[in-house]
């Protein structure tokens, strides 16, 4: 009970940033956007599961990656309340804690993902640390410095030429009457499917990857290296 | 002080409407029916004298239902295409409700801004925006993909896309959705390839004019988002589009500036755009610094009238204050504003050149009573609009709130509203909702049709002098266009929130509309009204014909 008494406040803080936002649940639980969360019958292994991993297809999303380990607690706690539940003494709600990335693998990472720069991001074509579009293949290797990044040779991808157009391509599947590739001509790729016999390749490309790296300085590069050394289990 | 002018039309106008064409025939072919958006059908086999004889001609059940039917269904050569919650596409025989075929993207693995609310067709292909912020092409004929490309990274945004795309010429235009911390945009893509053509940020960036009315980095989170639908106007080339409030929506002590002309650009304004370079045109701020979430993302009216007796092309657009705004379109100027709700505290008026009066705005960490609230005085549902009566009908709310502004600081891929709300009835009666006949220059009310919950499906015109729309309830009527009067109603079984449309195929004709209860205004209904936690989710398109033989 003392530990709900002290997490109260911060679960109140939480629920009413996070939860009772309006277009989502109501302050104390009530209706709102989202259903009601008050005198629901919960049980705090129900909250704890919601809270962490949402519920898939509906409105409801996952706060396990997105709230720290003593918030996520803390808001259970609440929504335990607000149904008459007192959270057990060793919640499981929040799992263990978070592993935090040290200061210049964070800027790395916000960097390999940086909105400002429109699609001229890393995160355009790959995805680590759970951000990113998952054009390439998962990252296996990080090159040593950044010298090795800008040098990286891409001979998987091809020349594709459809309807009188060509542009380099990575091709994904080439056996059934529909080949899938990425057209890689702008930023950012597309996924296209086109028919097997109405598309032709030439091996390599003038697609380079240094030029994919042209928004960023050798600095900021330097340290997406330390994010993905960070987050990237090698091989 | 409550300053609301009215602008003199005179009766000639609707005479001089025949170089506007805005209706549609045997096809529904865009989201707003036209690129002009008048949800207005040419077709009169239906009409007030014989709608009593409309019967159900088929029905279809979608089984993704989540959200309820939010539809507006696209009707080509015979042809109807729909699109639901989870961005499934069906191709159904508009005449049979035979399913043609059916594209199945992928259901979700997490929760989420899950909506969905039409799709475009052009160029051979049906283009869909989806919940994890992709936009998919699909060959027309056969249902199979024929592209897909990521517009941003759904879970590093909190954002998706729920408005139908626009197909112009030959590319295809989509928003993005979303109450996170990001900043907003709209892109067009080639019909064809996929490939992005451009992209236009609401929030300029560093250096760019506009930046100076955001404080510090607040631009790079400062909402803007363009989640409904815009239209078009061929002659001028032009692209029109509503922007959504700025971000946080109701603390704005963090990104509101007081440098440059207007503030935190270009939210809650409408833009008009080159279509071919999406480069700016020109804007107009309705609401400069907006705290109430009063966005302005909703639909574009794009109409010839006359005003204080000069022929314009007008562009009409109601964003959620409760106002109604009147533009020249070639350039954005200010001809005038009125309101549609009954109750609207937040001003005392909108002046001559439009600036607005009397602003009460919410504080931090107290609760101020403000209408309407942040649901609307309308919600994201269409108004039609008819060049035989000359009117636009309306879909109007009266809901208040008590609102708090809090503030808080932007998370990535996490909401950003910066306080909260809780429905409230007006002062002195329980909330309701209208349907209105306007003069949509003056704002001159000319009937009016009330009810007691909200109404949250758009308005279909047609020629035949109806105005087709559907409740919460489940029961679909068709209004006197001219008079308001009630004058058939069938019980569907399902709550309306989605678009009706209106189709011939072979000489008969349809009259389409979605079911199915859902939404975030939807649910939150509850709070006003306890006994909207029974109204079922559910997602049917009902469609309806005159009995042969009775036409």
């Amino acid at each position: 009970m003392l530990a709900f008494a002290q997490s109260e406040p911060r679960g109140l803080d939480v629920f009413n940033k996070s939860c009772a936002t309006g277009y989502c649940h109501g302050e104390k639980g009530m209706p709102g956007g989202a259903p009601r969360l008050a005198a629901r019958g919960f049980d705090d292994a129900y909250v704890s599961q919601t809270v962490r991993v949402g519920i898939p297809g509906t409105g409801m999303p996952a706060f396990g990656t997105t709230l720290d380990r003593a918030d996520l607690l803390a808001v259970v706690a609440y929504v335990d309340g607000l149904n008459g539940v007192t959270p057990p003494p060793n919640p499981f709600a929040a799992g263990p804690e978070r592993r935090r990335l040290a200061p210049d693998a964070q800027r790395g990472r916000q960097l390999f993902a940086d909105q400002v720069r429109a699609f001229a991001r890393c995160s355009s074509c790959h995805q680590a640390d759970g951000i990113g579009i998952a054009v390439a293949v998962p990252f296996s290797l990080v090159p040593e410095n950044v010298a090795a990044l800008r040098r990286i040779a891409t001979p998987e991808i091809e020349t594709a030429t459809f309807e009188g157009d060509s542009f380099p391509a990575l091709v994904l599947n080439k056996s059934g009457a529909q080949t899938k590739l990425y057209d890689l001509k702008t930023l950012p790729p597309v996924l296209r499917t086109v028919p097997k016999n109405s598309v032709t390749f030439q091996s390599g490309s003038t697609w380079r990857h240094e030029a994919m790296l042209a928004s960023y300085n050798d600095q900021e590069l330097e340290a997406i290296l330390v994010f993905l050394r960070a987050v990237v289990s090698q091989r | 002080m409550k300053i609301r002018w009215l602008l003199v039309t005179s009766p000639l106008t609707l005479l001089s409407l025949c170089g506007q064409d805005g209706a549609t025939r045997a096809d529904w072919p865009s989201y707003g029916g036209t690129h002009l958006a008048w949800r207005y059908s040419a077709l009169d086999q239906i009409n007030t004298a014989n709608v009593k004889k409309l019967a159900p001609a088929w029905a279809f059940q979608t089984g993704d239902f989540d959200q309820g039917l939010q539809s507006t269904p696209i009707v080509i050569d015979g042809i109807l295409y729909l699109s639901t919650t989870h961005s499934q596409v069906f191709a159904l025989d508009a005449a049979t409700g035979k399913m043609i075929w059916q594209y199945k993207y992928p259901m979700p693995r997490a929760g989420g801004n899950i909506q969905n609310r039409g799709l475009a067709v052009g160029a051979g292909r049906v283009y869909v925006g989806t919940y994890d912020d992709y936009v998919v092409a699909i060959d027309q004929k056969t249902g199979v993909e024929s592209w897909k490309v990521a517009m941003n990274d759904s879970r590093q945004c909190g954002c998706s896309i729920t408005a139908a795309p626009l197909f112009v010429k030959d590319k295809v235009i989509v928003g993005v959705a979303g109450g996170g911390a990001f900043r907003g945009y709209l892109t067009a893509l080639d019909a064809k390839t996929g490939r992005v053509a451009w992209r236009f940020y609401t929030i300029p960036g560093p250096g760019e004019k506009g930046n100076e009315t955001w404080k510090g980095d607040s631009w790079k989170y400062g909402g803007g988002a363009t989640w409904m639908t815009g239209s078009f106007d061929a002659a001028l080339n032009l692209v029109y589009w509503g922007v959504g409030n700025a971000a946080s929506d109701m603390y704005s002590a963090n990104r509101y500036s007081g440098q440059g002309e207007g503030s935190n650009l270009y939210t809650a304004s409408v833009i008009a755009l080159d279509a071919d370079t999406g480069k700016l045109k020109w804007y107009y701020q309705e609401i400069p610094k907006d705290v109430w979430d009063y966005d302005s993302a909703y639909e574009c009216l794009l109409i010839d009238r006359e005003v204080r007796g000069v022929m314009r092309k007008l562009l009409v657009h109601i964003n959620k204050s409760g106002y109604s705004w009147v533009l020249d379109r070639t350039n954005g100027k200010f001809l005038g504003a009125y309101p549609i709700v009954d109750y609207h505290n937040w001003l005392t008026g909108i002046t001559e050149d439009g600036k607005i009066l009397g602003r009460v705005e919410p504080v931090e960490n107290k609760t101020t009573l403000i209408c309407p609230g942040p649901d609307g005085g309308k919600s994201w549902n269409q108004v039609a609009y008819s060049p035989r009566t000359g009117f636009m009908y309306t879909p109007t709310l009266e809901i208040c709130s008590d609102l708090m502004a809090r503030e808080q600081e932007p998370v990535e891929g996490r909401g950003f509203i910066g306080g909260t709300w809780n429905h409230r009835s007006p002062a002195d009666q329980p909330a309701y909702s209208h349907i209105d006949a306007y003069d949509p220059v003056t704002g001159k009310r000319m009937w009016s049709m009330r009810y007691k919950y909200s109404l949250l499906a758009s308005m279909l015109a047609t020629a035949g002098d109806l105005v087709f729309t559907g409740d919460p309830e489940g029961n679909f009527f068709a209004l006197d266009a001219r008079t308001g009067n009630k004058l058939w109603s069938f019980q569907t079984g399902g709550g309306h929130r989605g678009s009706a449309v209106s189709y011939s195929v072979k000489g008969r004709q349809y009259i389409a509309t979605p079911t199915g209860w859902g939404s975030i205004a939807g649910r939150a209904m509850v709070a006003l009204w306890p006994e909207a936690e029974t109204f079922r989710p559910g997602s049917t398109l009902m469609v309806f014909a005159l009995p042969e033989g009775a036409q």
